[in-house]
């Protein structure tokens, strides 16, 4: 073989190789040929892994030697929702210590849903001289002394994002920690803090930094400071305001509206805690100019947010409570021809009643008034088949279709039947459906549809649905791309399981909680598939104290090069290849 | 579950969340607050009789059954799904106010706490260590009460069915939807 004729120098590879930037072709790319793998991971400089259980530390730092950015996932979506025990896993720290010997040039570090100790944070504080972004999403285990670390010490940090994390809030003391040269930050999201910050810091930080795009502030920062802060930072693109609500008084009011007024760049609005609703006209004079809009916490009535969104004519993404009704969505649907993202959440979720009038019929007038919606998370107590038919035929553009009728195993209002059909029309209709979430009255077959037409989906959401093993059969072997399934409370079995063994493989997990998995299905497939972790959760007990044909309350199936692992708590058994159970 | 199944029976026909109202001190105001005007007579509630449909959803496995409580517990904390966060923000609107009773161990008269001031465990023990002046053991935390003395602290509460939990194992939420009264005692009585 005539190698010279066919091979390119290193450094043209490389200098090629620079401008793919999708993990997925940065994938293809190192399986061509030996030499094209050891170039690629040479220089590939961002990594994401999707499950910090699927590899390990020393694996990663082994085949990338020279990353600059690393994201990493830890525990499964359902954790948002209580179903995943306190001490499950997902430690940073493992992780963290070997990247601050392996990279001490890392400059990005994302963490979701991970644990994050204070120790982590003092580490990367300490470890990084280059250090700019650290995004720590639905994180928790960490004080605000972790933060102080971060900021007296990381002197490039550009982005300190928080989001929806829960931090034991000690004091707002730290963000005087940022020395008064410190002057890089371009985007800082401190909304999950429950105390108040030092709020002259605060000011003195925001007006120092030039570049400051973001900034989302915590419920704690009282609405009349926002005007100060705004003057501060007049090139902003994003802001969370905090509480807003004051007393009302002309004067605040004047002065807020002339702040907002002043940001001539700002696109994204959201926080809006406890709003007082004759303080909304404030960001009337912006509104034309909003791309994205986040109201989940504005508890306010339709009409003021009918108000509101009338105005935002260039909106792509309105996240709100189900406060805006019917009504509200139809002024939606006329007003904001761009909308990509709709996410409607509810006001009552409690309640047994309806305490608006939402129904179904909201997201049809969304659905036939913007052509270009793709994202939909709809919150309802009532659906029909017809409308989820009606919605399919409107947008067969729609890659994300999330559904969540209140009341579980509810049919279709108007018949009385399962919404199989119109959750088939959605699969069936939109075929570039990559996300959905199921709920209502649902048999066997809506699987059978999902398995058919579902080709390009990869993540799916089940609850309370189906009636045989036969529903997650078809799910299992009619989604080609399906990468994440996650069940609960479902009449799934080991027959299904079982007989797709190898589908799990091409996964990254597996959720199935208040199923009828037995324990005796779950060793047997922790046995056959070696590259599996089977995890199987029992508050109650060791699974083996009771039959083996006893259901499992919680199995978490991933796939994994990392083997199984080692920090589980008393709760978690690994179901694994040499048939003893593991119990730490 | 097979028992998770059958408890759904229960959970649409009774009201699941007995337990929320029934908590609610007199200033509370469950579900006026935020009712639109004209939500009564536009919204069709259509809640004739599920059981047939019910039967078709489910199961045909052996069944157990659970006490119908426990279900309705459980499925105010993790259904529907909705980040705490939110949650949160939710419960407190619903209910202005919900204040409890709290008792220290060998002090007769006992003190009124607000819950919904507080928005996690640690506010609302800090709050607590202020009121009584003590030191109260944070729910959770892994200090082993090593000092024996008078002045170390843990906090319980007396639940919807009477008994007498430790504060801080179950969610926030449901913490809320389930405390009756407070009680401070002594970490070397646990």
């Amino acid at each position: 073989m005539k190698k010279a004729a066919y091979s390119f120098p290193e450094e043209v590879l490389e200098h090629v190789f620079s401008f793919i930037v999708s993990d997925k072709d940065r994938s293809s790319i190192s399986l061509v040929c030996k030499s094209w793998y050891e170039i690629e991971r040479w220089c590939r400089r961002k990594v994401f892994v999707g499950n910090c259980y699927a590899v390990s530390p020393p694996i990663l730092i082994k085949r990338f030697p020279e990353l600059r950015s690393v994201t990493l996932k830890g525990k499964p979506h359902f954790a948002d929702f209580n179903l995943v025990p306190e001490g499950w896993g997902g430690f940073a720290c493992p992780w963290i210590r070997a990247m601050a010997g392996a990279y001490p040039w890392l400059e990005e570090i994302r963490l979701k849903r991970m644990v994050v100790s204070d120790e982590s944070l003092e580490i990367i504080a300490k470890s990084f001289r280059n250090f700019k972004v650290l995004v720590l999403s639905s994180c928790e285990g960490f004080t605000t002394e972790g933060l102080a670390a971060i900021a007296a010490n990381c002197r490039n940090l550009r982005e300190l994002d928080l989001r929806e994390s829960e931090v034991e809030d000690l004091s707002g003391r730290w963000l005087s920690d940022f020395p008064d040269s410190y002057t890089s930050l371009e985007s800082l999201n401190i909304s999950c803090l429950g105390n108040e910050v030092n709020l002259l810091a605060l000011e003195r930080l925001v007006s120092r930094c030039p570049n400051l795009k973001t900034l989302r502030l915590n419920r704690a920062v009282p609405l009349d400071r926002l005007p100060n802060l705004l003057r501060g930072a007049p090139q902003l693109a994003e802001l969370g305001t905090g509480a807003y609500t004051s007393e009302m008084r002309p004067d605040v009011f004047s002065n807020l509206a002339e702040a907002f007024a002043g940001c001539k760049q700002l696109k994204t609005l959201s926080g809006f805690w406890d709003v007082l609703p004759s303080y909304l006209p404030a960001v009337y004079p912006i509104c034309s100019q909003l791309i994205s809009l986040n109201l989940s916490y504005a508890t306010v009535q339709s009409p003021d947010l009918i108000k509101l969104v009338s105005l935002c004519e260039k909106l792509q993404k309105l996240w709100v409570l189900d406060y805006i009704e019917d009504d509200g969505l139809e002024v939606l649907a006329a007003s904001c021809k761009d909308l990509r993202e709709l996410r409607v959440f509810p006001s009552d979720p409690f309640g047994l009643e309806p305490n608006v009038a939402l129904t179904e019929q909201g997201l049809v007038s969304v659905s036939e008034g913007c052509p270009k919606l793709q994202s939909v998370l709809y919150f309802c107590r009532q659906m029909s088949n017809a409308a989820l038919n009606t919605i399919a035929r409107n947008r067969p553009n729609l890659t994300r279709f999330r559904l969540c009728i209140i009341e579980p195993r509810s049919p279709d209002y108007l018949t009385l039947q399962p919404l199989d059909d119109g959750f088939g029309a959605i699969v069936e209709h939109c075929k570039d459906l990559r996300r959905l979430s199921l709920s209502g009255l649902l048999t066997d077959r809506v699987f059978e549809y999902i398995g058919t037409y579902g080709k390009k989906l990869e993540m799916l959401s089940v609850a309370f649905a189906g009636d045989s093993d036969l529903g997650l059969h078809h799910v299992l072997s009619g989604c080609d791309n399906l990468r994440k399934l996650e069940i609960r409370d479902c009449p799934f079995g080991d027959k299904a399981l079982l007989a797709n063994a190898a589908k799990l493989e091409t996964m990254r997990s597996l959720w199935m909680s208040s199923c009828s998995v037995s324990f005796g299905a779950c060793k047997v497939l922790g046995q056959k598939m070696p590259r599996l972790n089977v995890e199987v959760m029992d508050e109650s007990g060791p699974p083996d104290s009771r039959p083996e044909s006893s259901p499992v309350e919680k199995l978490y199936v991933y796939r994994t090069v990392a083997g199984p692992r080692l920090d589980m708590p008393g709760f978690v058994w690994t179901m694994d290849d040499d048939s003893a159970l593991r119990i730490s | 579950m097979e028992e998770m199944v059958m408890g759904t029976l229960d959970l649409i026909t009774a009201s699941p969340h007995s337990s929320s109202s029934s908590s609610s001190s007199p200033t509370t105001d469950n579900n006026n607050n935020n009712n639109h005007p004209s939500s009564s007579s536009s919204i069709s509630t259509r809640r004739t009789d599920l059981s047939t449909d019910l039967r078709l959803g489910l199961s045909l496995s052996p069944s157990h059954y659970s006490t119908p409580s426990s279900r309705e517990q459980r499925s105010s904390f993790d259904w529907p799904p909705v980040k705490s966060t939110l949650r949160c923000t939710l419960v407190e609107k619903s209910q202005i106010s919900h204040f409890v009773k709290v008792y220290m161990e060998g002090i007769p008269i006992g003190r009124k706490l607000n819950l919904l001031a507080h928005h996690n465990y640690h506010a609302l023990v800090k709050a607590l260590a202020n009121m009584f002046r003590t030191t109260i053991l944070c729910p959770n935390s892994h200090q082993l009460p090593l000092i024996s003395g008078n002045n170390v602290h843990v906090l319980t509460y007396e639940d919807q069915e009477g008994d007498w939990m430790m504060v801080g194992d179950v969610p926030w939420e449901m913490f809320l939807t389930s405390v009756k009264k407070l009680k401070i005692t002594r970490a070397d009585r646990c």
